[in-house]
């Protein structure tokens, strides 16, 4: 009988979707976005991927996870199955959990966005061409993080979604291809100004720029000119501006901030997860040592420290960082803490970053588990360090002196002194990176663009598994393919030294 | 002429409708209702006395003026009928693997819920509870279960309704909503070409319930009581006060000032064991202080009669009572039971109502919380404090002060878990069927059988704290004055409703000859379809606390406001059956079944599931009609193919088609719309199929009942098995769905042997075991190695178990640890397996978590009017995780959580952790140190008891004391080696019981 075709009632099909909702699409849009900062539809403990635990898979938690704990700013102390192995850049393999929460969160965006764009064909809506455009700029992104962190993958698009045979490997060079070709495209079509949240002219803009600022080591062949040009265009044209209150950028109410240009959102109430900036909040919180109430927090994790190879670039010690001007050198928890990191599963062992927190720029907020500040995924002061960046690597239509008042920008909204074109050198760029823009999810491609992740030439505590550091091999500029997608799709191939 | 009594030995009752005939002859006559018959006899003829299910007796008549005879049950169980599914079959004439366990082997004691009666009396039938709570879920797996991510619980069937794989809200284990005094027999069919015809739902096995019937005799009136006390031991050997103190001042002298509480600081009755630089350091067993000693009592009433001297009746009333050991885990249930079988039209119409009503009320506590709470919390505190600043109803907690809240909890006291919260889940079935079964009148041969069943229940679920509950404790945000700015949310912070309404509509045509001086000499074939729907429809109340009041709110979920879920599964069938016995010895049996799933799309709906068996009754051959060996003997061979697609635990019950769900009121994202997120779905998903070849030996030897029992060997082969496994990157809207993926192949064997060795008018002796082996292995996964199949261990997302090609289906994959020369672990040293120099993911190795050998067996003796029995069972091999050491058993484990709060530890002093162990970082949670032999000999129960035959007019009391659980022998270290998952975290003890009870016939 018709019995057998059973009908839910609180899932919809797509038809009765668009029938019962008039604006839907928004709603379809919303979660696209919402993969970034979220790790499922069903509140905190719901998960968009399968995995042992849901909070662990959110996009930007794998984020801070691979690009910050395997660098030399931050470490974690959880010991959870496979993220010590993060944070001493060592013993890494293609079974650790993590490497696959990135990649198959990565491939859980890249087919929403394909389903959708499938689905976008079905029927004509009001913006469709903008809100096209959108979410090919998220699977832009989502590809980007994977050339970025993998080398490799498949490319999955609207075209093959529904293929069941495996689709063929792409290399690192095709991905690039196809981002480039799929942000070019996109570029003159998306709207230039946007509803907080959401994607335009600029943030694409922004991704290219950082897709050609990489573009060396992606393909061997760089493209700084090409930076520069999108670079001077958010520049000059986006109409962003630094935030006279560094603080503001990191804090609850950054959602007024003049200088974000694309954030991921968060909401205590609205929009809760274990993978937004909840995490970096929480998880550098104690109440063993601190006073959470303070950042606005009910719960501390008891588990990110920064190190020295950040704090130490303001001072040498405790006292010194707390007599420095700079803004950025006292967003550190000292008392309780050593500067040293001997131990880095010992909590007081280095300084919990005070970076992000959970109250407004004015102090004022209500201590709660759920953050409600926006992580600043692009913000004009990257923007300006990227274009000293690419002066000092002289590309073309940037000048040595408009890179100095950039940097000095950056630098004197925090009160630190200003500095000479002699003192503007790639290393410093690099270190005055790490002071601005550590914990933002971007420290670890800087330091393979700068050639300083692996080898020896540079080393931070607890790299390569010893508590000063030690050389690691160069096959770590690449994460292992994930064992279970080599499984799930046998032609794809695993990086080398894996 | 000759007059006399038939009565059963076993309770001297007298025994209506026996059949009394004279050999030879056409002369005989059928018992009445006091089990007198008088029939005409000549000296020197034979009189045959014969009832079904018990052991025909021959008396040669030499002029006595009565004869009475008490008949004997046959041990054997040969003649027993067994219920096949659409249908029963005499044992002998049975073709596939059944085993029918029935009241007289029931085990005996404390009983609340109806597998207990079945534990360790069936061959290849694991049943293993969730931990000793009343309501505690059995997980039962009949030959280890074929399927990884699919159903593994065998189908329920009870008085021919199959139970849904659904339990309603508030109840763990399904077999609690039938009133274990009714129940009668169980029939357990364990190979396909038995459960073939169950096709849909058969693959792990089908367990068929009877309920006892009502009489055609005079009324019969049963009443039984018993009262039974449970407790449990010492448990894990966590520090003492004083113990803890020595350990804290060793291992963490900065912590010493933590111990105890200021001395002078609280109000309690409790003693201080000492007084350490000011404080005064109790000494509290945290485990005493959560359990108790645990009273339960069953009170049932049955009444039999000839309603109208037309319709047999049967109705029952029961009312439990039990306590769990674990404070406030109590269980009521009353049950009321109807049957009526009348035969009608000239008997060839006839009807089978069943009604059975049951209430249940439970309070639901958070045992596995308050378990670990006790195992946990610093042993040196006071479990009250009755100062007048305790803001927490007098219960001790362990707090700190900051400068923004004063009074954060650190750690939760578990009395106070139990004892301010209270959760009824309150639970009302019905479960009723009524099948008619005509024979047509103008042709004998033919019948019609209709069963309609029905399966509905509701459940009320609410959960309340008390005034001053720390569990609702919340800070006002807008007030700084931190004397005041605290409250706390009694009343309700959970509802839940669900209406569950599953129905059952089955109907078949049978038609059955019976042919003489031919070479068949009886077929039958039967065809007939089936209907199943099953709805499951609730919706939830949640409440959270508001961020800046600390006050309760409901949530309110725009895009499902009231939480509503509602799941639906059909399935539809239709079947057909043949029976050939030719020449009264060799029996062929066939049967084919097509099966339609609603999780399944319309391409793909359909399953098609055939089998076939052949019996050889090697007794009745012309060879051995003289042996004295045996009295039966019978060669079984069965092959059949059966269906799996119960993945709703998984994916849900739309799995197949593409669907949006609605992001919940916390999962938004842009704040002015809503989300929308478009599930994961498999368009391709079909049946799970699992192919069964059973060989199957029964014999009966040498004197009748002196040694039966029988012998089964298998093989099952699963494929297309629905797992949950990666998908192509990319290439889904997930990364890992459930799909048809890969094998499992399962072997085995089954000995059941049933020995009276003595069996005389006042003494019988009989043993009976069963042993079972069964190895069921991942064979293929469609090109992956593994797959995670969870067993969470510490932190986040550590899981101990795979499935994984080549091993047992969720086998623990894990490190082998390195020891030192005096055989202490070396923390994260590890065997490097491979040779490489280096410890990765390839170290590990595969080590089995299910055993493969489970065995029972037990002992029964019958002495005048004494009786005494005793039932064992265990498993051989296997292991267990010591989740308790992880957690406990590192010295640092007593400091880990906050530097503001100690934790209690195991005991490091008199061996039963090791305190070479300072922490747990790192991979030493995937070490094999902590997996341990889960072997195990457990007596179940052990019962003596009394008949008074005369103290009651045709009737009999029984008086029986009995003892459940005396003892356990095991290597295994932790709380309880019989463990399902796995992982010994948290455990319900499993209580000792003292049982006295009293049943009366009359």
């Amino acid at each position: 009988t018709d019995d057998l075709d059973t009908k839910p009632i609180t899932q919809l099909t797509l038809e009765e979707l668009l029938a019962s909702d008039p604006n839907a699409v928004e709603g379809l849009v919303s979660r696209l976005y919402a993969s970034f900062a979220l790790t499922g539809p069903s509140g905190p403990g719901s998960s968009d991927i399968v995995s042992p635990d849901a909070g662990e898979g959110a996009f930007l938690r794998a984020i801070i996870n691979l690009q910050d704990f395997t660098s030399d700013a931050m470490k974690n102390r959880w010991g959870d199955d496979g993220l010590d192995q993060l944070t001493t850049t060592s013993n890494w393999d293609r079974n650790n959990k993590f490497f696959r929460l990135f990649y198959d969160r990565a491939y859980y965006t890249i087919p929403q966005c394909n389903n959708f764009l499938q689905a976008l064909d079905i029927a004509d809506f009001p913006d469709e061409e903008n809100i096209v455009a959108e979410t090919r700029f998220l699977r832009a992104l989502a590809y980007y993080n994977i050339i970025d962190v993998f080398g490799k993958g498949v490319l999955a698009t609207e075209l093959n979604f529904g293929q069941s045979d495996p689709l063929p490997e792409a290399s690192r060079q095709e991905l690039f291809d196809y981002i480039e070709s799929e942000l070019l495209a996109i570029e003159p079509v998306i709207r230039p100004t946007s509803n907080y949240g959401r994607a335009n002219t600029y943030v694409v803009d922004m991704l290219l720029a950082k897709l050609y600022m990489n573009a060396e080591v992606y393909t061997g062949t760089p493209r700084w000119d090409d930076a520069a040009t999108y670079v001077n265009k958010v520049i000059n044209e986006g109409g962003y501006m630094l935030d006279s209150n560094f603080v503001r950028i990191f804090s609850s109410d950054n959602d007024s901030s003049p200088e974000v240009i694309f954030p991921l959102l968060a909401e205590s109430l609205t929009s809760q997860s274990y993978g937004n900036t909840t995490y970096i909040v929480n998880g550098n919180l104690s109440a063993d040592t601190m006073p959470l109430s303070q950042f606005g927090a009910a719960e501390g994790w008891t588990g990110h420290r920064a190190t020295k190879s950040w704090y130490g670039l303001f001072g040498n010690s405790a006292t010194e960082l707390a007599d420095s001007d700079d803004v950025r050198a006292s967003l550190f928890w000292t008392d309780g803490h050593n500067f040293e990191m001997n131990d880095y599963r010992e909590w007081t062992d280095g300084f919990p970053s005070t970076k992000f927190r959970n109250t407004a720029s004015d102090g004022n907020g209500n201590p709660v588990s759920f953050s409600s500040t926006d992580f600043p995924f692009y913000r004009l002061s990257d923007a300006y360090l990227m274009y000293a960046e690419l002066a000092l690597r002289g590309a073309s239509n940037t000048s040595m002196s408009d890179a100095v008042n950039y940097v000095n920008d950056v630098r004197t909204r925090s009160n630190a002194s200003a500095i000479t074109m002699s003192d503007l050198t790639l290393d410093f760029i690099l270190d005055e990176r790490a002071r601005e823009l550590n914990l933002e999810g971007q420290r670890r491609t800087d330091l393979i663009r700068f050639n300083k992740f692996t080898g020896g030439s540079y080393i931070w505590p607890w790299k390569g598994g010893t508590a000063n550091g030690s050389a690691i091999s160069d096959n770590y500029k690449l994460f292992p393919i994930p064992a279970t997608a080599i499984q799930a799709n046998p032609n794809l191939t695993q990086n080398p030294g894996y | 002429t000759v007059t006399g009594t038939i009565t059963d030995k076993a309770n001297a009752m007298p025994l209506p409708g026996v059949n009394v005939i004279i050999k030879g002859t056409a002369r005989g006559t059928a018992t009445d209702f006091d089990g007198k018959y008088s029939i005409e006899v000549t000296e020197g003829e034979t009189i045959v006395i014969s009832y079904v299910g018990y052991t025909t007796q021959e008396i040669v008549f030499t002029g006595q003026s009565s004869i009475n005879v008490a008949l004997e049950e046959d041990a054997s169980q040969l003649d027993e009928v067994v219920l096949i599914g659409y249908g029963s079959v005499k044992k002998e004439d049975a073709t596939g693997s059944v085993d029918v366990v029935s009241s007289k082997d029931f085990n005996k004691g404390a009983i609340v819920s109806t597998d207990q009666l079945l534990n360790g009396k069936a061959a290849g039938v694991r049943i293993t509870t969730a931990g000793g709570s009343p309501d505690a879920a059995p997980n039962i797996r009949i030959r280890g279960g074929s399927s990884l991510n699919a159903q593994n619980n065998p189908l329920i069937v009870i008085d021919g309704v199959p139970i849904g794989n659904d339990n309603p809200a508030g109840v763990s284990n399904p077999l609690t909503l039938v009133n274990p005094n009714d129940i009668e027999s169980f029939s357990i069919l364990k190979d396909a070409s038995a459960t073939a015809i169950y096709g849909s739902r058969a693959s792990n096995g089908v367990i068929i319930i009877t309920t006892k019937k009502g009489t055609s005799g005079a009324p019969k009136y049963t009443f039984s009581t018993d009262y039974s006390v449970s407790s449990v031991g010492d448990g894990l050997d966590v520090m003492t006060g004083s113990e803890y103190t020595r350990f804290i001042q060793e291992y963490h002298p900065t912590r010493v000032d933590q111990l105890g509480v200021p001395a002078g600081s609280i109000v309690s009755n409790e003693s201080v064991s000492q007084t350490l630089n000011g404080r005064d350091i109790y000494s509290t067993n945290w485990r005493d202080a959560i359990t108790r000693r645990a009273t339960t009592s069953n009170t049932n009433f049955s009444a039999r009669a000839n309603l109208f001297d037309k319709i047999p009746f049967r109705g029952s009333v029961g009312y439990t009572y039990a306590e769990g050991v674990v404070k406030n885990d109590n269980y009521e249930r009353l049950t009321m039971s109807v049957k009526l079988s009348p035969k009608l039209l000239n008997d060839n119409l006839k009807i089978d109502l069943n009604a059975k009503s049951i209430f249940a009320f439970k309070n639901a506590i958070d045992a596995g919380g308050a378990i670990g709470a006790a195992l946990a919390f610093d042993p040196t505190k006071p479990v009250f404090d009755r100062s007048s600043d305790n803001r927490f109803g007098g219960y001790y907690l362990t707090t700190f002060d900051d400068n923004n809240t004063f009074r954060r909890i650190l750690q939760s006291n578990p009395l106070a878990q139990l004892e301010q919260r209270e959760r009824p889940e309150n639970v009302y079935r019905f479960l009723g069927n009524v099948e008619l079964d005509y024979t047509m009148p103008f042709l004998p041969e033919l019948r019609a059988v209709v069963n309609l069943g029905l399966d509905a229940s509701g459940s009320k679920i609410e959960e309340r704290f008390t005034e001053n509950s720390f569990q609702t404790y919340q800070f006002d945000s807008n007030n700084t004055d931190i004397n005041t700015n605290f409250l706390f949310n009694p009343g309700v912070n959970y509802r839940e409703n669900q209406q569950i309404t599953n129905t059952t509509l089955d109907g078949f045509l049978q038609y059955t000859k019976v042919l003489t001086d031919s070479f068949i000499d009886k077929y039958d074939i039967q065809a007939g379809y089936s209907y199943q729907n099953f709805k499951n429809d609730g919706n939830q109340d949640r409440f959270q606390y508001n961020l800046n009041s600390g006050q309760r709110e409901r949530v309110v979920n725009p895009a499902n406001p009231n939480f509503r879920y509602y799941n639906v599964l059909n399935l539809q069938s239709y079947f057909t059956r043949g029976n050939i016995s030719i020449l009264d010895r060799y029996l062929f049996t066939a049967s084919f079944r097509a099966d339609a799933s609603s999780l399944f799309t319309k391409e793909n709906r359909w399953g098609y599931f055939p089998s076939a068996a052949l019996a050889w009754q090697i007794n009745e051959e012309a060879f051995l009609e003289d042996s004295k060996v045996f009295n039966a003997l019978k060669l079984r061979l069965g092959w059949g193919e059966t269906g799996q697609q119960d993945i709703t635990g998984v994916v849900g019950f739309y799995p197949s088609i593409p669907l949006f769900l609605a992001g919940d009121a916390n999962s938004q994202y842009f704040p002015n719309s809503s989300l929308y997120s478009a599930q994961p779905f498999n368009p391709n998903l079909t049946w799970e199929k699992t192919t069964t070849f059973n060989v199957g030996l029964d014999f009966d030897l040498f004197n009748r009942g002196l040694i039966s029992g029988s012998f089964d060997i298998y093989k099952r082969n699963t494929t297309d098995l629905l797992a949950q496994a990666p998908v192509p990157p990319g290439q889904a809207l997930t990364n890992s769905f459930i799909d048809n993926i890969g094998e499992t192949e399962s072997e085995g064997f089954e000995l059941n042997l049933n020995i009276t060795p003595i069996d005389n008018d006042n003494l019988t002796v009989s043993l009976g075991g069963n042993i079972s082996y069964n190895n069921t292995e991942v064979t293929d996964l469609n090109g992956l190695t593994t797959i995670n199949a969870g067993g969470t261990l510490r932190g986040t997302g550590a899981d101990l178990l795979r499935h994984a090609v080549g091993e047992q289906a969720g086998s623990a994959y894990v490190f082998k640890q390195v020891y030192d020369a005096q055989g202490n672990p070396i923390p994260n040293a590890f065997v490097d397996l491979n040779g490489d120099n280096q410890i990765t993911d390839d170290d590990r190795y595969y080590t089995q978590v299910a055993p493969n050998w489970t065995y029972g067996f037990n002992l029964n003796v019958n002495y005048k009017n004494w009786d005494l029995s005793s039932s064992f069972r265990g498993q051989i091999g296997g292991n267990v995780y010591n989740f308790a050491q992880l957690n406990y058993g590192w010295t640092d484990s007593a400091t880990f959580s906050s530097q503001n709060n100690l934790t209690n530890v195991l005991n490091f002093y008199d061996g039963s952790a090791n305190p070479v162990i300072e922490n747990v970082n790192g991979n030493i949670q995937f070490s094999d140190y902590y997996l341990e032999d889960a072997t195990f000999l457990r007596c179940d129960n052990i019962a003596l008891g009394y008949r008074f035959s005369d103290l009651i007019k045709d009737g009999s009391l029984r008086v029986y004391g009995a003892v459940t659980n005396p003892f356990l022998i095991t290597d295994y270290s932790g709380e309880d080696p019989e463990n399902f998952g796995g992982i010994d975290r948290n455990f319900y003890p499993r209580p000792t019981v003292y049982t006295l009870g009293v049943n009366i016939d009359f």
